[in-house]
């Protein structure tokens, strides 16, 4: 059971660390011209909103398997989601793009960092629980 | 070069006098001994082979003639300086050679008076019988005085004709001379060094010897490597030593001492400008005299100096540096507290007979440095015979097209040069060739957006439109239908009946319409889906989509958009909110749809102005936002009634529909290596970090960026700008290679504006060059930005302490020597700051709280102080006040009166007499003032039958009398001057209240008024802040 749920949350955890990663790349060529501005909106603004819902499923996730831990670590980033998306300033403002550039990178980084740190908890939980499950059965097998 | 600030208070404390105690004696000695000296103090210069003519120097006959022969010498009439008619005559008569020119009578006092270091530089101004003023820049001292780049080492030591042997040598006219050896028509005579000096900045630099042949003397000039252009531009920039003196100097003692000449006064009176404040503790009188506080009468009068020290740069109308002087680190620009930038204003009408020269590279393409893409300019320099060009900007190296290719004469310019306006011009337009058109021109498309709510009928506003196509009901408002283009949009020359018809029955259409309903957003993105599709049907298939397009959309609206999406709420003028940090929030749009939907219409190329009527709140903050992204306008009509705005929206929609517009235009702003563009403000989109994006662009339009120094050092020391409007081929995913903008008229140009500007080391400079006019414009600009995301009164703060800080780093650069008081001391360049940050802190974006100016006002005149050029915001800030009585009565002639009433009073409530009639003029109204006891006859023939009658309801028309007549034709003449927005005229009658507050009361800024500072206040504030230690 914990080894399906740790599974779970790597593999989301995994797409959020793509996700931010790849929203990075895409400002990182924005600024160096690589790419124009409503390419930048769109494709980001595309990805902001299941972003925010699979990092709010992740919560929700470890709230109602108890894991009081993870959940408190990942709560306040998704209370912090939620405000800006209900103040209707999630998504990236294509017209003043180059004004906010700079600190939408920073959140981005910040954001990145975080996602990171969860990822490492989740992997050690999924080695873990893996390594239980695995010696469990071994237990198992050398109890018959 | 390394020692900037050090450098700088070493002067003062130098044995400056000593070199001209000794001059007397010393004038006449060989050169053979001043030679090498003279090598070291030009410091650029690297070899400075203390040459070989020195023994001919007793006779300056002989050097010429072996200059003649020996050196590429110019004939020095080229240089049609009149103080130097012939060289060779002022220096054969006296035996003495160059030294000739400064005989010992200038330094009478040299002995005594240290101070008097100063003189030499303005001399040869002062002294035309000295008659060469070629060598010594005289103006430069004044305005250029890099001293850290002057070793101090000659200085102490040097036998005093040092001075003067020194700027012979030291100038680089070689290498201008090679560059631009003809005389240039608007070189101007007193400013020789600095012409050449920016001409020879990008000299290939051939060790081209030689030139100024008479003052040249026996020197054989140090061969100028190509690798050293800049350093001897550096020495183009030395002020002779002494000039280095009044720096330092102290005013006060200046004036006292024995009587230098002219040129050292100058220096000293340019040095700083002072206000005494003697205040008196506990006495009531604030110690200053109102009279005597600076005040911008003349309007915003350009600084000529600069210009003429750089004939090459385009015009100040098109592009404004904060300051003319860019600081050479990042130390000394973070000492500048004011904003360092500049304000373009890219298609500024020009004068007839100034127009930009429009020039075609038919067959050889544009030529545009490989590297940077900077366009050819002015400023670029010729090297190998001809066959390449080096960019002034990054210093590559080109090869010259071969249909380009023309020879380089003796003096390494081209030939051709005075058939290539793009080589002698600071601004030029270059027609683009057909491969830079994806596709060729088209019309463009006008759609206008018209509410028919209840409202607008009321007012009138149908009644008074103009133009319109034709009609399209949106009906159903989640899933707009959009119907054919062609049903839809018509051509204008073919259906003007059509459309006269159509316009014609709209107000009988919509007269019973009850719906006070408006659903703005689903209009506008019908309109915006007419456009698109319009666009895109002409072309073929394949390209369907997103191809930019261009065209303008005019939206007119009457009421808070309620319907559909993009609807907003009447959020506005909530009391309570003012003060708190909810507050900016208003002057936010409220919802991201008019965002999003300006980011579109700018992606398709379109622009869109609005014209907003409502007496109610209409959110202009969300609807300015679609101007403000897409390089529009907001025009704001409070309370609209056809029968007294109808003058003013028929004007002003004419002038939007008429004046020169370029479509589809980017523009960006190049500038030499070590600094860059940080930040843009005006009413435009950023396409990328340094692309601005402007659907449409015209005269009326300004824009603003802020510098900063990339490098902590630069090593350059000219920097050059250059502004290319133009507009990109296609918005793909790689840098924007093929730019041009589109006018009226249909063929696509890019117009370049090229401007040098030299590079200093020294804060003082900085302010001496600066131009407080693109100061405050962009000092409004971050202001009304800033209230965007903080209060009212925090913009306000922020602009207050930029301006003390400003002043109080300029004053401690004097502090140190000079016995300053209770003075208040400024630069001559920034004496109308001070008022100017008054004026802005009470504009209408700016002033007061919620009860000063309705929110709709706000907002909109905010945006448009966003998109103002200078001189109308300056106008603006500082409107004229003029009165009018005595001229009516005057039987004068009105070209004579004309002048007469340029004479602008001071804004302040004590200038306004009882018995007199005057005229406000901000550029946007005209607001008449009657005074109480105003003669009778005269209110009667200006008003006829209403003179009794309230005056808000009172059109001034042109009634049967002399008077009357004359004071339209006043009118005209003044709107003739002013013609981007019709001044409407405003009556107010003296004590009637509140109009007379709210129209007049509250602009006259020099006033107090309320919680406002007048400007007395506001003066003793700022001083008492400046004197404040930190």
């Amino acid at each position: 059971m914990e080894l399906i749920l740790w599974v779970v949350c790597f593999l989301i955890i995994l797409a959020l660390v793509a996700s931010t990663f790849y929203q990075i790349v895409i400002l990182t060529d924005l600024e160096s011209d690589y790419i124009n501005i409503y390419d930048t909106a769109s494709r980001i603004n595309r990805i902001i909103v299941p972003e925010f819902a699979v990092q709010g499923v992740l919560c929700a996730f470890f709230l109602v398997t108890w894991h009081w831990l993870m959940f408190l670590i990942t709560v306040p980033l998704t209370c912090y989601n939620v405000m800006l998306f209900w103040k209707r300033q999630h998504l990236f403002d294509v017209t003043e793009a180059f004004r906010f550039l700079n600190a939408e990178k920073k959140l981005r980084f910040v954001k990145l960092g975080f996602y990171l740190v969860v990822f490492a908890i989740i992997t050690f939980r999924l080695v873990l629980s893996a390594f239980i499950f695995l010696s469990d059965a071994d237990d198992a097998m050398h109890l018959f | 070069m390394g020692t900037e600030n050090p450098g700088r208070q070493q002067f003062p404390a130098r044995p400056a006098a000593t070199p001209f105690a000794a001059a007397p004696p010393q004038n006449m000695m060989p050169f053979s001994s001043s030679g090498p000296v003279v090598g070291s103090e030009a410091s650029g210069f690297r070899p400075t082979p203390p040459a070989a003519p020195q023994p001919t120097v007793p006779s300056s006959m002989p050097v010429l003639g072996s200059e003649a022969s020996g050196f590429r010498s110019l004939p020095p009439a080229r240089f049609n300086d009149p103080s130097v008619p012939s060289p060779p005559t002022s220096n054969v008569p006296p035996p003495v050679g160059p030294f000739q020119r400064f005989p010992t009578p200038p330094f009478p006092s040299t002995a005594q008076a240290p101070l008097s270091r100063a003189p030499p530089m303005g001399q040869p101004l002062s002294q035309p019988p000295m008659g060469q003023p070629l060598a010594q820049p005289p103006a430069p001292p004044v305005s250029f005085r890099p001293q850290p780049q002057m070793p101090p080492v000659p200085m102490g030591s040097p036998p005093q004709s040092v001075n003067y042997a020194s700027p012979n040598v030291n100038f680089p006219y070689p290498a201008s001379d090679s560059t631009f050896p003809a005389p240039r028509p608007n070189f101007q005579p007193s400013f020789p060094g600095y012409v050449q000096m920016q001409s020879n900045a990008d000299s290939p630099a051939p060790p081209i010897q030689s030139t100024f042949p008479a003052q040249q003397g026996g020197y054989a000039p140090p061969p100028v490597s190509s690798s050293s252009p800049f350093l001897a531009h550096q020495g183009g920039y030395f002020p002779p030593p002494p000039v280095a003196a009044p720096m330092g100097m102290q005013s006060q003692m200046q004036h006292l001492g024995s009587g230098p000449p002219i040129g050292s006064i100058q220096g000293l009176i340019e040095d700083f400008s002072s206000l005494s404040i003697g205040s008196v503790p506990g006495s009531i009188d604030p110690g200053i005299d109102p009279k005597a506080l600076p005040r911008p009468l003349e309007g915003d009068v350009e600084r000529k100096l600069f210009a003429e020290m750089y004939p090459l740069n385009c015009d100040p109308r098109y592009l404004r540096l904060t300051t003319s002087a860019i600081p050479n680190s990042q130390s000394l620009a973070s000492r500048w507290h004011l904003p360092l930038g500049a304000v373009v204003c890219p298609l500024a009408e020009a004068p007839d007979g100034e127009e930009v020269p429009v020039v075609n590279f038919a067959s050889s393409g544009i030529i545009r440095c490989r590297r940077c893409r900077t366009y050819v300019n002015p400023f670029v320099t010729f090297t190998d015979a001809g066959r390449k060009w080096r960019c002034n900007i990054c210093s590559l190296l080109n090869d010259v097209p071969g249909e380009y290719f023309a020879h380089l004469d003796a003096t390494g310019r081209r030939i051709d040069l005075d058939q290539r306006p793009e080589l002698t011009k600071g601004s030029v337009e270059f027609v683009a060739p057909t491969e830079y058109m994806m596709r060729p021109p088209m019309p463009p498309v006008y759609f206008f957006l018209i509410d028919v709510s209840v409202s607008a009928v009321r007012s009138g506003m149908i009644e008074s439109s103009l133009t319109q196509p034709q009609m399209m009901v949106v009906s159903d408002l989640d899933d707009i239908f959009v119907p054919l283009p062609d049903d839809l949009l018509v051509n204008l020359s073919e259906s003007k009946s059509v459309v006269e018809t159509f316009l014609d029955s709209l107000p009988s259409m919509f007269q019973d319409n009850l719906n006070v309903e408006s659903a703005f957003g689903p209009a506008l993105k019908a309109a915006y889906m007419v456009m698109v599709c319009m666009l895109t049907e002409t072309l073929p298939i394949d390209k369907l989509y997103l191809e930019p397009t261009w065209g303008e959309m005019l939206i007119f609206q009457n009421t808070l958009p309620s319907l559909g999406v993009g609807r907003l709420k009447l959020r506005g003028d909530d009391l309570r909110v003012y003060g708190t940090d909810k507050e900016h929030i208003l002057r936010l749009p409220e919802d991201p749809f008019y965002k999003q939907m300006a980011a579109e219409l700018t992606k398709v190329q379109i622009a869109v102005n609005v014209y907003a009527f409502s007496d109610k709140y209409t959110d202009i903050a969300s609807l300015g936002t679609l101007a403000k992204y897409t390089g529009g306008q907001v025009y704001y009509y409070p309370s609209f009634q056809s029968a007294t705005h109808g003058d003013k929206l028929r004007k002003e929609l004419t002038r939007d529909l008429t004046r020169e517009t370029a479509w589809e235009a980017v523009m960006r702003i190049r500038c030499g290596k070590g600094v860059r563009f940080t930040s843009y403000h005006g009413n435009f989109m950023l396409r990328s970090t340094d692309l601005m994006a402007l659907p449409a662009v015209d005269c009326d339009k300004a824009y603003a960026a802020q510098l900063s120094l990339e490098e902590t050092l630069l090593t350059t020391q000219t920097v050059y700008f250059q502004v290319a409007l133009l507009t990109c081929s296609k918005v793909v995913d790689v840098p924007v290679t093929i730019n041009r903008y589109t006018a009226s008229c249909g063929e696509r140009r890019i117009r370049v504006h090229t401007a040098a500007a030299p590079v200093v080391a020294d804060l003082g400079e900085m302010y001496r060059q600066a131009d407080s006019g693109a100061i405050v414009s962009l000092f409004s600009r971050l202001a009304i930005e800033k209230t965007l995301s903080h209060k009212l009164e925090e913009a306000r703060n922020s602009l207050q302490l930029r301006i003390v800080k400003a002043l109080k780093e300029y004053r401690n650069l004097y502090a140190v020597q000079h016995r300053l008081g209770g003075r208040m001391i400024y630069p001559e360049s920034l004496m109308f700051l001070p008022l100017y940050g008054l004026a802005l802190c009470r504009s209408t974006p700016l002033r007061g709280g919620y009860a000063d100016a309705p929110l709709d006002e706000r907002c909109s005149a905010g945006y448009t102080m966003m998109a103002l050029p200078v001189k109308k915001l300056l106008k603006l800030l500082y409107p004229s006040l003029i009165r009018l009585d005595e001229h009516l009565l005057k039987g004068s002639d009105l070209v004579d009166n004309f002048k007469n009433l340029e004479k602008r009073l001071p804004l302040a409530a004590e200038n306004l007499d009882s018995r007199g009639l005057y005229l406000y003029d901000d550029g946007f109204r005209f607001i008449i003032w009657f005074g109480r006891v105003l003669s009778p006859d005269v209110a009667m023939n200006l008003l006829g039958a209403d003179f009794a009658a309230e005056l808000s309801k009172v059109n001034l028309y042109e009634h049967d009398n002399e008077m009357s007549r004359k004071l339209m034709r006043i009118l005209e003449k003044f709107r003739e001057n002013d013609q981007s927005y019709y001044q409407l005229c405003h009556l107010v009658r003296q004590g009637e209240q509140p109009r007379e507050g709210f129209l007049l009361l509250s602009n006259l800024v020099e006033d107090q008024m309320g919680g406002a500072n007048g400007y007395v206040d506001w003066i003793l504030q700022i001083h008492r802040q400046v004197q404040q230690n930190p």
